[in-house]
C-alpha cells in the first residue's frame, strides 16, 4: 500500500513536470523542421539570458533577424534580410551548462556556433579545438584559433560619448557608474565613461560601484537598485549602468527619485548594450548601444555567403559598432549642444585625434 | 581566460577620513539595511517554522523564487500588487507542499528534496515566462504605482513579533517546538506530529514566498532569472545564527543586511578593492559565528523523519 502511494506521488510529479515542460516543447515544435540543406546556427547565451533587455537581448535580435527578418517582438529589422537559416538557442542556467550546449551543437554538425559573453571564450577555445571544421563566433571574447571569429567592441569609445552627455546634463557635477561583475571588460566601460566626463569638465566626480564578483552579479536588480540609491544619496544625478539585469534596478531607483514640478526627471540613468531609452521613458538619458545585433547578423551573413573568416572583428565608432542611442523617448532630455559636442568628439575619435584609454589593452 | 588585461590602477586614493566616514554612515545606509534585510527576515522566519517542527528547509531559495515570479507575473496581469502578493503566497504553499509530502509522508531525505526544489525553480519560471511573456525567465516591468515597497517591510516586522508570540505563548507554538525536539514524546502526549510538521512546512512556504515577492514587486519592478541570488541560503544561515529563535534571527538578518549595505556604501568611497569590500558580509558571518554567539543548537529532531510506532 505504502509503495503504491509513493508510486502515485511520483507519477503525479512526472505528470506535473510534463505539463510544465509543455509550453517549451510547443515553442520548439513550431519552428521549422530540420532541413539539412539550410545553414544551421546555434547560439549559446550568457547567464543573463536572452531577455535581459541588454547585452544578450541584442545578440538575440541579431540572430532572430537572420532567421525571420523580424525582431523578437515582431517588428521588422531595418537593413537585415532574413537569411533562411535554422536557428537553435540555448540559455544555460549555470556556467557548467555552457560547454555541453556548445558540444551538442558541434556534434550535430552545425555550420556556425555563436557564444555570447566573455565567460564563454575559454570554453569555446576547448570546443573549437576539438571540432576544427565547424565555425565558431565569440562575442566579447578573443580566441586565436582559425575557426573562431572573435567579435569585439570598442566599448570605451561609446562610453566616452555617453560620459560627455552625462557631464553636460549633470547639475551636481557628480556621476555614477554601476558595473555588473568586476571584470576587465566592464572596466573598459568605466574608464571610457570617466574620460568622456572629464573631457567636458575635469572636476566632475564619478562614483563607481560593482554589483558583485561572481556571475550572479548580472542578475541582481535588488542590489543594483541599492547601489543606485546609495550613489544618489552621495549626489550622483546621472548613473551609467553596465550590469545586465542588475542595471534595471538603477532604472527603478531614478524613477523613485522623482521629477521636478515641470515633469523633468531629477536623476537619469544611462542604459547599456541595447537601446534601453524606452524602458522608463523620461528617466533614461540615453543608452550606450553596443551593436551586438549587427555583429552577430554579419557573421551569420558571412557564413551564408561562404565568406566566414576567423580572427578578430573589431566594432568601434567607425563602423557604428558602438554609439549612443537617440529616439523619441529621450529627445527632450539631451541638450542639442551636448549632441553637437558628442558628434564632434565622435569625429575626432574615429580620426584618431582623441585616444580613449582601453582598460583591457596591455 | 579569453579576457586579457589588468585592473586599471585607480589614480585617486582616498584614505579613511572623517569625511569618507560621513559618506558611509548616512540615512541611506539605514534604509539600505532595511531593504536588504527584509527578504532575509521573511525567508528566515519561514525557515524557522519548518525547522522548529523538525523539517530541514534548504528549499527557501526555491520558495523565494516561486514567490518572486508569481508575484510579478500576477501583478502584471491583474494590475494589483495585493492579488500578486496573495498569489505568491499560494504558490509558495503549493511548492512547499511538495517538500512536505516528500519529507513527512514519504520520509525522503530533507536536504535532497529541498535541493531538488531549488533546482526545479531555476527552470520553472523560465518555462512559464516563455509561455506567458515570450521571454525566457523574466517578466515585463511593473509600473511604479503597482509596487508595494513598504508593506513587506512592515509585514516582516509584525511577523517577527507574531512568531515570537506564537512560538512561546500559544499551544500551537508549544506543539511545534515539541515535535521538533522530541516527536515520540509529543506523539505519546497525543499531538498529531504529521499535521504539525505539515503546518510548519506550509507556513514556511508562505513566508519565503512573501520574501520573494518583496524582491520582485517591492524592491525591484520585475522578475529576472535567479533574482534571489543566494538570499535563501543567507536566510538559512541567519536562522542558524539566530539559534532558531525569532528575535535573534531577525537581528542576524539585520546584521547581514547591514554588512551588505555597508559594502554598498563603502564602494568607491574608500580605496579598497571591491572584492575585499564584498567579502565583508561573509567574513563578518564567520567571525560572529565562530566567536560571539556560542553554541547554536538545532532542534533535536531536525532532519529525522518521524516513524510512528505501530
Amino acid at each position: 500500500m505504502r509503495k503504491y502511494t509513493l508510486l502515485t506521488f511520483l507519477v503525479a510529479l512526472c505528470a506535473l513536470a510534463l505539463v510544465l515542460a509543455g509550453p517549451a516543447c510547443t515553442t520548439k515544435g513550431s519552428s521549422s523542421t530540420d532541413d539539412k540543406s539550410k545553414i544551421h546556427v546555434g547560439i549559446v547565451f550568457d547567464i543573463g539570458g536572452k531577455d535581459d533587455r541588454s547585452f544578450n537581448a541584442a545578440a538575440w535580435v541579431g540572430v532572430k533577424c537572420a532567421e525571420t527578418g523580424k525582431r523578437p517582438d515582431g517588428t521588422p529589422c531595418e537593413n537585415k534580410k532574413p537569411l533562411d537559416i535554422v536557428l537553435r538557442d540555448v540559455e544555460p542556467g549555470t556556467p557548467n551548462a555552457i560547454e555541453p550546449a556548445m558540444r551538442a551543437f558541434a556534434e550535430r554538425n552545425y555550420d556556425l556556433i555563436i557564444g555570447v559573453g566573455f565567460a564563454q571564450a575559454p570554453i569555446m577555445e576547448q570546443v573549437a579545438k576539438d571540432y576544427p571544421n565547424i565555425r565558431f563566433a565569440i562575442v566579447d571574447g578573443v580566441s586565436e584559433l582559425p575557426n573562431v571569429a572573435s567579435l569585439v567592441f570598442k566599448e570605451h569609445e561609446g562610453s566616452f560619448l555617453v560620459g560627455m552627455l552625462a557631464a553636460k546634463t549633470t547639475k551636481s557635477d557628480t556621476l555614477g557608474f554601476i558595473g555588473g561583475m568586476d571584470i576587465p571588460l566592464i572596466h573598459r566601460f568605466e574608464t571610457g565613461y570617466e574620460e568622456g566626463a572629464h573631457a567636458v569638465n575635469p572636476n566632475i566626480r564619478i562614483i563607481q560601484n560593482y554589483v558583485g564578483v561572481t556571475d550572479s552579479a548580472w542578475n541582481n536588480p535588488g542590489k543594483g537598485k541599492e547601489l543606485a540609491l546609495s550613489q544618489i544619496g552621495k549626489g550622483a544625478d546621472v548613473i551609467f549602468t553596465a550590469a545586465g539585469n542588475s542595471g534595471l534596478g538603477a532604472f527603478d531607483a531614478v524613477e523613485q527619485a522623482g521629477t521636478t514640478p515641470d515633469g523633468r526627471a531629477t536623476h537619469f540613468v544611462i542604459g547599456v548594450d541595447s537601446d534601453q531609452n524606452c524602458v522608463k521613458p523620461g528617466f533614461v538619458l540615453t543608452s550606450m548601444v553596443k551593436r551586438v545585433d549587427n555583429a552577430v547578423y554579419q557573421i551569420v551573413l558571412d557564413v551564408v555567403n561562404g565568406q566566414f573568416s576567423g580572427g578578430i572583428h573589431v566594432y568601434g565608432l567607425d563602423k557604428d559598432g558602438v554609439g549612443y542611442a537617440m529616439d523619441q523617448c529621450n529627445q527632450k532630455l539631451v541638450q542639442p549642444e551636448a549632441i553637437q559636442e558628442a558628434e564632434a568628439a565622435k569625429q575626432k575619435i574615429t580620426s584618431g585625434q582623441i585616444k580613449v584609454t582601453d582598460a583591457m589593452a596591455k | 581566460m579569453g579576457v586579457r588585461g589588468r585592473v586599471p590602477v585607480k589614480s585617486f586614493s582616498r584614505p579613511l577620513t572623517t569625511k569618507s566616514m560621513k559618506d558611509i554612515f548616512t540615512l541611506t545606509l539605514i534604509l539600505s539595511t532595511i531593504h536588504l534585510a527584509t527578504p532575509l527576515v521573511l525567508a528566515a522566519l519561514g525557515g524557522l517554522y519548518s525547522e522548529r517542527s523538525g523539517v530541514i528547509n534548504i528549499a527557501l531559495e526555491g520558495l523565494m523564487l516561486a514567490g518572486a515570479f508569481t508575484a510579478a507575473a500576477v501583478t502584471h496581469y491583474v494590475g494589483n500588487p495585493w492579488v500578486g502578493l496573495l498569489a505568491a503566497i499560494v504558490a509558495g504553499i503549493l511548492l512547499a507542499s511538495i517538500h512536505a509530502v516528500a519529507c513527512i509522508s514519504f520520509k525522503a531525505d530533507q536536504v535532497v528534496t529541498g535541493t531538488a526544489i531549488n533546482i526545479l525553480m531555476i527552470g520553472v519560471p523560465a518555462v512559464l515566462s516563455g509561455a506567458f511573456f515570450l521571454s525566457s525567465g523574466s517578466t515585463p516591468q511593473i509600473p511604479k504605482e503597482n509596487l508595494i515597497p513598504w508593506t513587506p517591510v512592515i509585514l516582516a516586522l509584525l511577523l517577527v513579533v507574531a512568531t515570537y508570540y506564537i512560538l512561546y505563548y500559544t499551544p500551537f507554538g508549544l506543539r511545534l517546538r515539541a515535535v521538533g525536539e522530541n516527536p515520540e514524546a509529543a506523539d505519546a502526549a497525543g499531538i498529531n506530529v504529521k499535521r504539525i510538521r505539515y503546518t510548519g512546512v506550509l507556513i514556511s512556504g508562505a513566508l519565503a514566498a512573501i520574501g520573494g515577492a518583496y524582491l520582485s514587486i517591492g524592491q525591484s519592478s520585475l522578475f529576472t532569472r535567479n533574482m534571489t541570488s543566494g538570499r535563501g541560503f543567507i536566510a538559512l544561515a541567519a536562522l542558524i545564527f539566530g539559534k532558531w529563535r525569532p528575535v535573534q534571527t531577525m537581528l542576524a538578518c539585520l546584521l547581514f543586511g547591514f554588512a551588505d549595505a555597508l559594502s554598498t556604501q563603502m564602494q568607491g568611497v574608500i580605496d579598497i578593492p571591491v572584492q575585499f569590500i564584498q567579502m565583508i558580509p561573509y567574513v563578518l558571518t564567520m567571525v560572529v559565528l565562530a566567536g560571539f554567539i556560542g553554541l547554536s543548537r538545532a532542534p533535536r529532531a531536525l532532519g529525522i523523519p518521524y516513524q510512528k510506532e505501530r
